[in-house]
């Protein structure tokens, strides 16, 4: 596999290495055309939710994509004041950080040999990895469901938080592998020179290098976890325990005459993980980059 | 957590349980969790998952929960088709609640060969007495694995306002009267039937329905016990269903219609007075009552006739498409499982169950209480019907009721004709 | 799977000799130290997706309805029939389909998206984050609103009308000769911000002074795109090829609720159709023969890519050497 993440290829990218001239010309006013088009395409769902959220079911009938006239209010109190809500953003929550936790210590663990270790054995090892890449889901959930029975995880966030985190792993170690591979070998030998053994090199130069990598695998976890349907449907038949996703469904079934209120239970839904996104947002991008300081 | 009152019987069960043990049926239980000192809990899924239904049973679970010191009842409220993906995956497992809906033929006779349900036939025998023939349908080798609750024929649910005015005085009798009817509606500019097309099973009664109206009943039930389809009524079945096809009576977008959820969905689309009539069962008013904002449904215009007669057919005109829902208990659920079964049957249970329209009570002395006029005919049909056909993919079975449903489903969408349902079902059955 | 990895210097190998330590209790320690460092990930990748994914493929030789023991052995007639079968080889197309088109559609998107955003302009950052939103979204909720939109006289109807296009309406997921490309519609919009981030990652190591050179030489910023940068992010767009094809023949949770593969399999894939056949119809050995194809066929497309593509770039994962400046 090549590498997701570009190596890191020339130093630090401060905005000063960036020389002006060369990006920042004048902009074509374009630019600003397809950006406004781009932005509307793919926001308008979510506008359409959120919008549809502060009107009622008879505005939603009368004209379909209009605007709230008058704006109604009650539709998001109503779903801000009922504790379910909560309990399943909170649900979603811890299973996701469990899962993000999961993968991303066992996936670095993992990436570390397979990138700087020779030893017989490694090439396969990896393909075993990569070979999960091709295992959907859906391909193996009846033996699944009766493993995590047979485990007794079942109405547990483990039940939940293992699976999705074996899942997410061939992805983890497909991305962090190369990304391990690129640190420059001076770092072991500087490391070796100080006489720390490899165990040693892992934990206290390795894992603060590959920061930026293990943030953006942890994301790429985070969100599928927290996105994730068919597992926690078939696995968690606990009310208290139900996640978000389930809780939009059971919302969107159960009150379903309510379009509006579907829509702003969907609106509050999407929150979390666009917050969540925004404040990592920076930290994915450099994760990404996968820039070393040196 | 909503259940504080569970939590309260639970404390209180702890005092209590020296008692309730003492008066139990300790017939060397096989359940450990009725020692001494211990509470016994029963998990309870149903598809109530709305309104007033979903209160009644909430209400119900605790009133049990009051009656029996020491017992929790865990209730999930579950969306029809979540219930139905989460029961197949915990009967795989053996993690089936310890009450559950069984809805007979096919699927109860393998639930009973893999040992999955409990055999009631001793321990709640009054009460299967007591609701007479309506059991049949949940028997298997003359014993008595489930309890019905509703039991309710399939047929037009209209709205008697649009018929008004478009002038249709008479509910259709005849397929040629549904016909006029069809015609009379379209130039009245309004879509005449809605039909859930996406969900498969809703499109598949109708083929059921001309099924019944052109074989016999002893085709029919020869067919349910040898699974042999070679007369050539099953084909007949399929040609009336695309003549009705042809006629384009249904809904823009029926093929993704679904059934019942949202105001976009059949019986939404009925309930909000976008269409004028849809094949449904007798849980219709209550779906409808769920759709629209007043939580009436179409109230006062709610309208019903049954599946009109087909010309040339070998079957009872009077022959009803039905089915019904039972209660259940795991073959490995505490004893006290049986006793929830018979209070979910008891008089005055099946009494509010009739007052809130939920469905067609079996217990005879229950359906005096079925409120609504139309409901009331439809019982009055129900009792009259010389025989009462399950749903064919129930009484087939998942597997061959399913391919049909498919080969079904694709006549509605014009890429599947009569032959082809009756080769998609034979092919099914001989895999089976 | 990529047979280019180089291998690291190993400088505590060579070292061990100093230490006075054997070279055979060297390559103990060596083995303890990887044993320590992969059983973690191997444990739970065994634990729960090869034993599962092993015991799919002893169901499907079976005709087994989930309930009782496995005891109806039929060998290889599941996948006989599964094969004949006009739904299954519908599915393989339908899936074929979708990973052309979504390859076709969305790698122009990502590419012109990505050199737009990667220009500095006001409001640059806000783009990169807004373009990325249909992808943090959970295909649920994603679905939810989407059937909503699209539903016959709905809010896209509206607009169309509004917009006086009315004649593009359609029964967006009710026609069967519509609802794929619908389908088709609703994952561009999905997915196509994954192609962007990747993208946007990858030109982030085209070096700046190659730009620089070019405009000096009098080359337009669209000739400095296309001669230059585009080819320098041949690895990426093929890693992302690979990705968008995997993921496509395993699509499931958004067309599941958009359609649930119909009206009448005009949307059906591998993976909707192994769904149904198991939980609607209670075949679990058909079912998991089903499984066992897909994983198949993904298997054959990706070693084919493989060979045909990526060791191209082989020489990519190589470490580039570079000083470390302090």
């Amino acid at each position: 596999m090549t590498s997701i993440v570009a190596p890191p290829s020339r130093g630090s990218r401060t905005s000063g290495a960036r020389s002006a001239s060369g990006s920042r010309r004048r902009v074509s006013p374009l630019v600003y055309i397809a950006s406004v088009f781009i932005a509307l395409v793919t926001l308008s769902p979510v506008i359409y939710a959120v919008l549809g959220g502060f009107r009622s079911n008879g505005q939603l009938a009368e004209s379909p994509a209009g605007l709230p006239s008058p704006w109604i209010f009650t539709n998001y109190i109503s779903v801000i004041t009922s504790s379910s809500f909560w309990q399943y953003g909170l649900n979603s929550m811890i299973i996701a950080a469990v899962t993000t936790a999961l993968v991303v210590v066992a996936g670095v663990m993992a990436a570390y040999p397979l990138a700087r270790y020779r030893f017989k054995g490694r090439q396969a090892l990896f393909n075993v990895f990569v070979l999960g890449l091709l295992f959907p889901l859906t391909v193996a959930i009846i033996p699944l469901f009766l493993m995590v029975r047979d485990l007794g995880l079942t109405n547990s966030y483990w039940g939940v938080a293992l699976p999705q985190a074996a899942f997410a792993l061939p992805m983890t170690i497909v991305i962090l592998r190369p990304f391990l591979m690129a640190l420059p070998n001076e770092l072991e030998e500087a490391a070796m020179l100080d006489g720390a053994s490899r165990i040693g090199f892992f934990w206290r130069i390795l894992i603060p290098l590959s920061g930026p990598g293990m943030v953006t695998v942890g994301v790429l976890a985070f969100v599928a976890s927290w996105n994730g349907y068919l597992l926690p449907l078939l696995f968690l038949n606990d009310p208290a325990l139900k996640t978000l996703p389930l809780g939009v469904a059971d919302f969107s079934t159960q009150y379903s005459a309510d379009t509006a209120g579907v829509l702003a239970f969907t609106s509050l839904a999407i929150i979390p993980a666009l917050v969540f996104f925004l404040t990592m947002q920076k930290r994915i991008v450099s994760g990404l980059q996968g820039a070393v300081k040196g | 957590m909503k259940r504080t009152a569970a939590l309260r019987a639970v404390a209180l069960g702890a005092a209590v349980a020296m008692i309730a043990t003492a008066c139990s049926s300790g017939s060397g239980s096989d359940d450990a969790t009725e020692g001494a000192g211990e509470s016994t809990t029963l998990t309870w899924w149903h598809n109530s998952n709305t309104g007033a239904g979903k209160d009644y049973y909430d209400q119900l679970a605790d009133e049990f929960e009051g009656d029996h010191p020491g017992v929790t009842v865990e209730v999930s409220a579950l969306a029809h088709e979540d219930m139905l993906t989460k029961l197949d995956a915990a009967f795989q497992t053996g993690d089936q609640p310890d009450v559950f809906m069984e809805r007979g033929g096919g699927e109860l006779k393998a639930h009973v060969e893999a040992g999955l349900v409990k055999d009631i036939s001793d321990s709640a025998a009054d009460t299967i007495s007591a609701i007479g023939g309506s059991v049949a349908g949940w028997q298997a080798e003359g014993q008595t694995y489930a309890l019905p609750f509703s039991l309710g024929v399939v047929g037009f649910w209209y709205n008697k306002q649009i018929f008004a005015d478009a002038g249709i005085t008479e509910a259709p009798t005849t397929m040629d009267d549904l016909y006029a009817a069809i015609d009379t509606l379209k130039a009245a500019g309004i879509e005449p039937i809605s039909v859930g097309a996406g969900d498969k099973w809703p499109a598949a009664h109708y083929w059921y329905y001309f099924a019944l109206r052109q074989c016999s009943q002893e085709v029919l039930t020869d067919a349910v016990q040898t699974l042999d389809f070679s007369d050539d009524c099953w084909v007949r079945a399929g040609t009336s269903l695309e003549e009705l096809v042809a006629k384009e009576p249904f809904n823009t977008g029926f093929l993704a219609t679904v059934a019942q959820t949202g105001p976009a969905s059949a019986s939404g689309l009925l309930a909000t007075g976008k269409v004028a009539m849809e094949l449904a069962g007798h849980w219709e008013p209550g779906v409808m009552q769920g759709l629209t904002d007043d939580g009436q449904g179409l109230g006062e215009n709610t309208g019903w006739f049954a599946f009109p007669e087909v010309a040339g057919g070998e079957g009872d005109p009077k022959a009803q498409l039905g089915g019904g829902d039972a209660w259940a208990c795991s073959n490995d659920a505490p004893d006290v499982c049986v006793d929830f079964l018979e209070f979910m049957l008891s008089n005055d249970v099946q009494k509010g169950f009739a007052e809130l329209d939920m469905g067609l009570p079996t217990l005879p002395s229950a359906t005096a209480f079925v409120s609504a006029p139309e409901l009331a005919q439809l019982l009055a049909v129900r009792n009259e019907a010389p025989y009462i056909q399950l749903y064919f993919d129930t009484a087939f079975g998942e597997s061959i009721g399913g391919a049909m449903n498919d080969a079904i489903a694709n006549v509605f969408g014009g890429v599947g004709s009569a032959q082809d349902v009756v080769d998609a079902t034979v092919a099914a059955a001989e895999s089976a | 799977m990529n047979p280019g990895a180089t291998d690291q210097a190993t400088a505590w190998s060579v070292a061990s000799g100093p230490r006075g330590r054997g070279a055979s209790s060297n390559q103990w320690r060596k083995r303890l130290e990887i044993t320590f460092f992969v059983a973690p990930a191997l444990l739970l990748f065994a634990i729960f997706v090869i034993v599962p994914v092993l015991q799919a493929g002893r169901y499907s030789v079976f005709n087994w309805n989930g309930l009782g023991p496995l005891d109806n052995f039929v060998g290889l007639q599941n996948y006989v029939q599964a094969l004949g079968d006009e739904i299954f080889q519908r599915a393989v197309r339908n899936n074929l389909t979708i990973a052309f088109f979504s390859i076709a559609i969305q790698l122009p998107i990502g590419i012109m998206v990505a050199l737009l955003l990667n220009r500095k302009f006001r409001g640059q950052t806000a783009m990169r984050v807004i373009v990325f939103v249909p992808y943090v979204l959970a295909e649920v909720v994603a679905g939810v609103v989407w059937v909503l939109i699209l539903q016959p006289n709905g809010p896209l109807d509206a607009v169309l009308d509004t917009l006086g296009l009315g004649f593009i309406g359609q029964v967006w997921l009710g026609d069967p000769s519509v609802a794929l490309w619908t389908v088709m519609g609703v994952l561009t919009w999905k997915y196509s911000g994954l192609a962007i981030v990747l993208l946007l990652a990858g030109l982030q190591g085209v070096p700046e002074e190659l730009h620089e050179a070019a405009s000096i030489d009098g080359a337009t910023w669209w000739q400095v795109q296309r001669k230059i940068t585009i080819p320098l992010l041949g690895p990426t767009i093929r890693t992302w090829i690979f990705l968008s094809l995997i993921g496509s023949l395993q699509l499931f949770d958004m067309v599941w609720i958009l359609t649930k593969g119909g009206p009448v399999n005009a949307t059906v894939t591998m993976a909707t159709y192994l769904i149904n056949q198991g939980t609607d119809r209670q075949q679990y050995g058909y079912a998991s023969a089903v499984a066992i194809l897909l994983f198949c066929i993904s298997f054959i497309l990706a070693i084919l890519y493989q060979t045909l593509f990526l060791n191209r770039d082989a020489g990519v994962d190589k470490p580039r050497r570079k000083k470390v400046t302090r």
